[in-house]
């Protein structure tokens, strides 16, 4: 059982992972049991750009290597063990913009088409984000149609990731000293794909062979994403599906039921999920569903869809990344529907001892094993229904091993950083100054991102519960997304009472005032694209210095596992933001590339990366950090408050 | 509602009786209490929020430790 339990802090996760045993399905822990991380590739010390090798070129271990010895270690071509670990370090970074920018660029290519009225079934909701963008981007409002605006900016945002010079259009939103130094670095970039291909060619055999450039490629190719792709998904999909405000939801496999049709949306983009929302209420559809026996639909997320669909409409989580499988396993689901990233191709081999569809919808992702059914948005209800009557028809086939287990926590989610900015000051004068205000008291120690992913290399959810309750047992304000975030809502901390339970007095005061909980969900992991307005948003509101770099502020992604996890620790460190990774360390093989990022990217960008796979100790890194920048602030000690009389202010002048 | 009242210790004074957390359960009975955008009712409304509101974008004037006269 200690084995067992060593494999996740989730009682849900552990039943599920009983019964896989029992019921002889593979799932992910599984298989990381035998298949080994290669020590070689996981420290970066591994090229296998061309057919000469591949050449590894990891330094020797339990010894200390001449000065012959290190001029020898390099591959066939000669490319240093620097030059090898940050080119894959880059390739990473390319890899995780290219899947967040081919995300945002679907987004605004479908922006453009709901604009023009050929994705029936979809609208603008949120004139309010609409305008919001229009103004950002400097389109004509006056007393044109919503349609005609939604046009123009849409064309915009298409034309962003084709764009050969300039630079992005949103780097314009980032605070005036920080647009400023990446102008200086030469980091600000020029479009989107460009970014990638360069990165891509930089890469390749017999090209950038400068570990310090070859990072600054990194770093440009990463701000593509976080203040490019990243951003335009998120804009684009508050305007087709409304921004994000609080809601009430519950998160774990529990959510399932034993007397519905269980169907879960899996994967990233919401276009497809948010019609599947529509169509399982259609009673067309419930009137089917219970003509099989069902008592009705029940539609549940995993991973980021379910984030878009939890934030927007309040449908529950039925899991984070490593429970995907243990879904299937309950035997009480009909259809795992997924599109892009994240998607294990391990599920069609769990669905094998059961009886749950695996249907693809993406033209862009797809399984051997899986039923494909491909999701067009010009037909989006009649392709939702489709695939929701799969579902339904396979209802009669569920056959009488069922156990789903009782496991499910009330959350809160629903933070936008327009909705922080609304909460925080209301309707006639929304603000940060709040947050600012307590942050300089004192009350707020700081704030810190937990994000990214699931891993089985470590206990599933316990790096982030460990870390995310000692910062806010610290009076660090917790803001979250992706898997992360289902974590912490799992274990109950996205609950306005977590404040007075785990948190610190003085967050524990501002959240009760505000009527927050202490970890705040922002949503997908493309939204930490919000994160980077609401650092915006507390440098503009002043008193906290004029870049992000001066904020008491920090990040982590303590069970990471994808290339897109890079690339945002990457768009953080570019943003003047200090970020700690657990798990492993991609250029670990190589001191001198780590201590470049971890060192001398703190002079150049004011933020710099962290390797620290203990939780707490990683969240003790994040308050140092934090209390040095308070440090600089002058805001690390309590002053003595003295009422000046009129002499006094006499000797100011 | 009904208040919550918890003992602490004071200076000077042995305990005394202070007013306990008073917020409400996390669980808002009308699903779309928190849908605050929808209270903004026309394109004006909406543009002058954006002004006042997200006026750290879009304010006519320079805010917080930003405000200076020659913009970057």
């Amino acid at each position: 059982m200690a084995e067992k339990e060593a494999k996740s802090i989730d009682q849900a996760t552990l039943e599920m992972l009983e019964k896989a045993a029992q019921d002889g399905a593979r799932v992910v822990f599984e298989r990381a049991e035998t298949t080994r991380p290669c020590p070689i590739g996981a420290d970066g010390m591994c090229c296998s750009l061309c057919a000469m090798g591949p050449c590894r070129v990891q330094p020797p271990k339990g010894k200390e290597e001449t000065l012959e010895e290190r001029r020898k270690r390099v591959g066939v071509c000669g490319a240093t063990p620097e030059t090898i670990s940050a080119r894959n370090f880059v390739r990473k970074a390319a890899a995780g913009t290219a899947s967040h920018g081919d995300h945002g660029r679907v987004m605004a290519k479908f922006f453009l088409a709901v604009a023009k009225g050929e994705a029936p079934g979809y609208e603008i909701k949120d004139e309010q984000k609409l305008l919001q963008l229009a103004l950002d981007l400097g389109v004509t409002i006056g007393d044109r149609s919503n349609e005609e605006v939604a046009i123009d900016i849409a064309n915009l945002l298409v034309k962003e990731f084709g764009k050969q010079e300039g630079e992005l259009l949103f780097l314009k939103r980032a605070p005036l000293k920080r647009q400023e130094l990446w102008r200086k670095q030469g980091v600000a970039p020029r479009g989107i794909d460009i970014e990638v291909a360069e990165s891509m060619h930089r890469t390749h055999m017999g090209t950038d062979q400068d570990y310090q450039d070859l990072l600054k490629n990194a770093v440009k190719v990463s701000l593509a994403d976080g203040w490019g792709g990243s951003m335009i998904a998120t804009e684009v999909q508050d305007i087709i599906f409304g921004t994000p405000a609080p809601l009430l939801s519950q998160i774990n496999l529990g959510v399932l039921k034993d007397d519905e049709v269980n169907i879960i949306i899996h994967g990233h983009e919401p276009q497809l999920a948010e019609m599947m929302a529509v169509a399982a209420q259609s009673p067309d559809m419930i009137a089917y569903a219970k003509s099989k026996g069902a008592k009705g639909i029940n539609l549940a997320g995993m991973c980021c869809t379910a984030n878009e669909m939890l934030m927007r409409h309040g449908v529950p989580i039925a899991g984070n990344f490593l429970q995907q499988e243990l879904a299937i396993v309950t035997g009480a689901l009909e259809a795992m529907v997924v599109d892009v990233q994240c998607i294990m191709q391990g599920l069609v081999d769990t669905a094998r001892c059961y009886h749950t569809k695996v249907i693809t919808t993406d033209p862009r992702a797809k399984i051997q094993g899986a039923t494909h059914m491909e999701f067009h948005e010009h037909e989006a209800l009649e392709s939702a229904k489709a695939i929701i009557k799969m579902a339904v028809d396979n209802f009669v086939n569920r056959g009488k091993n069922v156990r789903i287990p009782k496991q499910k926590t009330d959350m809160i989610a629903g933070f936008s950083h327009e909705t922080i900015n609304y909460l925080l000051g209301g309707l006639f004068r929304a603000s940060y100054r709040p947050l600012n205000d307590n942050i300089i008291n004192g009350r707020i120690r700081g704030v810190a991102a937990v994000v990214g992913c699931n891993n089985p290399r470590v206990t599933h959810d316990s790096g982030n519960l460990a870390m995310v309750k000692e910062l806010i047992k610290n009076d660090v304000l917790v803001l979250q997304t992706g898997c992360m975030a289902m974590a912490s809502a799992k274990a109950g901390l996205m609950l306005p009472e977590a404040a007075v339970q785990f948190a610190g007095d003085g967050l524990a005061s501002v959240c009760e005032a505000v009527g927050i909980p202490p970890v705040l969900h922002m949503g997908a992991c493309i939204d930490n694209s919000r994160i980077l307005m609401s650092a915006t948003a507390m440098v503009k509101d002043g008193g906290l210095g004029d870049d992000i770099s001066d904020l008491p502020v920090a990040a982590a992604a303590p069970e990471w596992m994808s290339e897109k996890a890079i690339t945002i620790g990457q768009y953080a460190v570019a943003s003047g933001i200090f970020t700690v990774f657990g798990v492993n360390w991609p250029t670990i093989g190589s001191k001198e590339v780590t201590d470049f990022m971890f060192k001398d990217f703190e002079e150049i960008y004011g933020g710099m990366w962290a390797f620290e796979p203990d939780p707490v100790k990683a969240a003790h890194l994040m308050i140092a950090h934090i209390d040095k920048k308070r440090k600089a602030l002058g805001i690390d000690k309590a002053r003595e408050r003295v009422l000046y009389d009129m002499a006094m202010r006499r000797e100011l002048v | 509602m009904k208040y919550k009242v918890k003992t602490r210790k004071s200076p000077g004074r042995e305990t005394v009786e202070v007013l306990g957390e008073t917020f409400e359960q996390g669980k808002p009975e009308d699903k779309d209490m928190g849908r605050w955008r929808q209270k903004l009712g026309s394109r004006g409304d909406r543009l002058k929020y954006l002004e006042t509101g997200e006026r750290y974008w879009f304010g006519k004037e320079w805010y917080g430790s930003e405000k200076r006269k020659i913009p970057a």
